[in-house]
C-alpha cells in the first residue's frame, strides 16, 4: 500500500513576507479597479488565485505599487509592519472616501528564532481567493465614487523603523464615522492578514 | 493549616521600581511643570508618535511617496510644504510672547471726494514718506513726516480721473492711470508731469513697477509693460485675462508678476517670459474677481490673493508649482492684502459681506493662518490697503471718506526693514534644492 503524501508546504518567514505582499499588491489593484479609481481600459487580465485578476498597465501605477510591496516584504520580514492601509480620497478637496484596511498578525516566534511553519500552499491561496472575491463584490454595498480620486497607501510600523526615502511620515487619514465592513482573513502561520474596509456614510442612507 | 487567600496586602517588590521611587519621593527638584509651553501643533505630532495601537503596541504611519505619478505630483509636494511650513512654524511660536493689536486708528485723515470704485487702487506710500492719494478728480501728496499736504494735480471737465497711483521703488517717479487710459509718469520734486504713456484704451484699474519697468493692467484686459527709459515705452502687451485686470503685483526679487483679473482668473507670469504672452500658471480657484495680491516677503514664491464679494477667500499659493497651499475663507469681499514684515502675519481689508467681517480689516497669523484678531472703524467698505514704508503702519481708506492709520504691524523686530530673518533663510534655501 503506497502512503500518499500529504501536500504540506513549509512557509519560511520570507516565503510569508513574500505571499503577503503579493497579496497586498493584487488588492491593490483589485481595489483601483473596482473602485473606478483608474479606467477599466487601463486594466488588463491575468491568472492568480484561481481567479481573472486585473492588473494595471499604467507605468506609473505600476512601479509605484511594486516598489511598495517592495518595501512592505522587507517590513514583514523583520517582523515591524503592524497595517496597510489603502487610502481613496477625493482628488478635488482631498476628502478621505475610503479606507482598505490590511492589519497584519506576525508570529514574533518565527521572526526571533528562524522556524518555519506549515501550511498547504493550497489553503492559503483559498483563503486569498475568498478575500479578492469579496473586495470585488464589495461595490454592492460600497457607495459610488462619482468623482476622480486618487489614493495613497499609510503603512503602520514599530516605532522604531527609520522611515524610507521614499515614505514620509503621515497622519492616519480617517474618516470621521465610518461605516465598517469586516472581510475574510488569510494566515499563513507566520503572518495573519485582517481585512476591512471603512468608508463615509453615503449621503442618500437614513441616519 | 489552611492557606488563606490572602487578606494582607503584600506588594510583589520585584514589579517596583524603588531606585525610582526613592528618587521621586526624596528629590528636592522643584515640581515638574505640568502645562504645555508647547503649542497644539506640537501636542498634536507628540500624541500621534506616541500612539498606542487597540493592542498596546505603539506604532507609527508613514505614507508611500514612491515613483512620481503624474496626478499625484501636487499633493506630495503639498505634504512636503506644509511639513516645512509647519516646522518653520513650531519654531517660531516659541518665542512670540501675546501679540498686542491697537484698539483704535492712530490718526484719521478725511478723504472727501474719495472714489466708492472696488476697481481702483488710489493709494500708494513711497520710500520717501510720501502718501499719494488719489480723491476724486485730484491728486494729493500728503508727507508722513511733517503732514503736509500738497495738491499734485487736478484733472478738469469731469468725466476724468484717477483710478491707479503708484510710486516706483525709488519714488522718484509716481505714476497715475486714468479712467480715460492714459498713464503718466510724474516727477515729483518739481511737481511738473514727465511723460505720458498711451497704449491702452480701457481706464487703468492697476499698475506695478519692477525696477524701470511701469506695469500696467486695464478694463480693456491688455497688460502692458512699459520701459519707461526708452523712446518708444511699449516692451510688451499680455492680452490673456477676459476682463478688466484689477490686481497687479511684481514679486519682490522682480522675477514673476501676478495678475489678477475681473474674470476670476489669476495668472502668474515670468519676467523673462513676457513678450511671448505665455503664463507660468493660470489660477482659477477663486470665484469673483481678483483684485488684493501681496508676495510674502520671507518665503520666496509664496503669494496670497484674495478674492471678492462672492468669494471672500484668502488663498496662499506656492508660484513654483501652481498650487494653493491653503485657503481661508472669510466670508467677505477682500480689497486689499498687506504682509507683516516684522511677524509673520498677514492683514486682510474687507468690504461688503452678507456675514462677517464686513468694512474690518482682519490679522491672520501665517502659516497657521488663524485669526489674530480684526480691527476697524469704518462706517462704509475698505476700497484700498496701504502700508508704510517702515513696514509698522496700515493705512485703510474706505468708502466714508475716511483714511484711518493703524499701527498694526509693529513692534519692529531688530534688524527687520528689508532683511528676512536670517535662520529662515537657511531653512528656506534647504528647500528650493529638491533632493528627492
Amino acid at each position: 500500500m503506497a502512503s500518499r503524501t500529504v501536500a504540506k508546504d513549509i512557509i519560511t518567514l520570507r516565503g510569508s513576507a513574500a505571499i503577503v505582499s503579493e497579496f497586498f499588491g493584487y488588492a491593490a489593484n483589485s481595489i483601483l479597479y473596482n473602485r473606478g479609481v483608474y479606467p477599466e481600459e487601463s486594466f488588463a487580465k491575468v491568472k492568480k488565485y484561481g481567479l481573472p485578476m486585473l492588473l494595471t498597465q499604467d507605468e506609473g501605477v505600476k512601479s509605484f505599487i511594486s516598489n511598495l510591496t517592495a518595501q512592505l516584504s522587507e517590513w514583514l520580514e523583520a517582523g515591524k509592519l503592524q497595517r496597510v492601509v489603502m487610502v481613496i480620497m477625493s482628488k478635488a478637496a482631498n476628502e478621505v472616501l475610503e479606507r482598505w484596511n490590511f492589519s497584519i498578525e506576525t508570529d514574533s516566534d518565527v521572526v526571533e528564532k528562524g522556524v518555519s511553519r506549515e501550511k498547504s500552499d493550497r489553503e492559503i491561496m483559498r483563503e486569498i481567493q475568498a478575500i479578492m472575491r469579496q473586495i470585488a463584490s464589495s461595490i454592492t454595498y460600497l457607495p459610488c465614487l462619482d468623482e476622480p480620486c486618487v489614493f495613497d497607501v499609510l503603512a503602520y510600523t514599530d516605532t522604531d523603523v527609520p522611515v524610507p526615502f521614499t515614505w514620509i511620515e503621515s497622519d492616519p487619514k480617517l474618516i470621521a464615522n465610518p461605516q465598517m465592513v469586516k472581510l475574510h482573513s488569510f494566515d499563513t502561520k507566520i503572518h495573519k492578514v485582517d481585512t476591512l474596509v471603512s468608508y463615509k456614510n453615503d449621503e442618500w442612507d437614513e441616519q | 493549616m489552611k492557606c488563606k487567600k490572602g487578606d494582607r496586602f503584600l506588594p510583589n517588590r520585584c514589579l517596583m521600581d524603588l531606585d525610582k521611587a526613592h528618587t521621586l519621593l526624596t528629590s528636592k527638584t522643584p515640581q515638574f511643570n505640568t502645562s504645555s509651553n508647547f503649542n497644539q501643533a506640537y501636542r498634536q505630532k507628540l500624541i500621534e508618535n506616541l500612539s498606542l495601537d487597540s493592542q498596546g503596541r505603539p506604532f507609527k504611519i508613514m505614507v508611500f511617496r514612491g515613483s512620481p505619478k503624474s496626478s499625484r505630483k501636487s499633493i506630495r509636494f503639498v505634504d512636503e510644504l506644509r511639513q516645512e511650513v509647519a516646522a518653520i512654524f513650531e519654531k517660531d511660536c516659541k518665542q512670540t510672547p501675546y501679540r498686542c493689536i491697537p484698539k483704535g486708528e492712530k490718526r484719521v485723515l478725511d478723504a472727501p471726494r474719495l472714489r466708492n470704485d472696488y476697481y481702483s487702487n488710489i493709494m500708494s506710500w513711497g520710500i520717501n514718506n510720501i502718501l499719494a492719494v488719489a480723491l476724486g478728480p485730484e491728486l494729493y501728496l500728503w508727507n508722513s513726516e511733517d503732514q503736509a499736504v500738497h495738491k499734485l494735480l487736478q484733472v478738469r471737465g469731469g468725466n476724468d480721473w484717477p483710478t491707479s497711483v503708484t510710486w516706483s521703488e525709488d519714488a522718484s517717479t509716481l505714476a497715475v492711470g486714468y479712467m480715460c487710459s492714459n498713464l503718466q509718469l510724474w516727477d515729483v520734486e518739481s511737481s511738473k508731469l514727465i511723460r505720458s504713456l498711451q497704449g491702452h484704451s480701457g481706464r487703468i484699474a492697476s499698475t506695478a513697477w519692477n525696477g524701470h519697468i511701469l506695469t500696467s493692467g486695464s478694463r480693456d484686459k491688455s497688460i502692458i509693460n512699459h520701459d519707461v527709459r526708452a523712446a518708444n515705452s511699449l516692451a510688451s502687451c499680455i492680452k490673456r485675462h477676459a476682463d478688466e485686470v484689477c490686481g497687479l503685483k511684481w514679486s519682490t526679487e522682480g522675477n514673476r508678476l501676478a495678475s489678477g483679473g475681473n474674470e476670476n482668473l489669476l495668472y502668474i507670469w515670468e519676467a523673462s517670459k513676457m513678450s511671448s504672452s505665455k503664463f507660468l500658471h493660470r489660477l482659477s480657484d477663486h470665484c469673483a474677481a481678483v483684485k488684493a495680491l501681496a508676495w510674502c516677503p520671507y518665503q520666496n514664491n509664496v503669494l496670497a490673493s484674495g478674492g471678492g464679494l462672492s468669494d471672500g477667500c484668502i488663498k496662499i499659493w506656492n508660484t513654483e508649482k501652481g498650487i494653493c497651499i491653503n485657503n481661508i475663507e472669510t466670508k467677505a469681499q477682500i480689497c486689499g492684502l498687506e504682509w507683516n514684515r516684522h511677524h509673520k502675519e498677514i492683514l486682510s481689508g474687507h468690504g461688503y459681506s452678507i456675514r462677517e467681517n464686513q468694512n474690518k480689516l482682519c490679522l491672520w497669523r501665517y502659516p497657521s493662518m488663524t485669526k489674530v484678531g480684526e480691527l476697524g472703524n469704518h462706517k462704509s467698505r475698505i476700497i484700498n490697503l496701504c502700508q508704510s514704508p517702515d513696514g509698522i503702519t496700515v493705512i485703510s481708506a474706505g468708502a466714508d471718506e475716511t483714511l484711518r492709520f493703524w499701527d498694526v504691524f509693529g513692534p519692529p523686530t531688530a534688524g527687520a526693514g528689508n532683511s528676512m530673518v536670517s535662520d529662515l533663510q537657511g531653512l528656506l534655501s534647504f528647500r528650493t534644492s529638491l533632493l528627492r
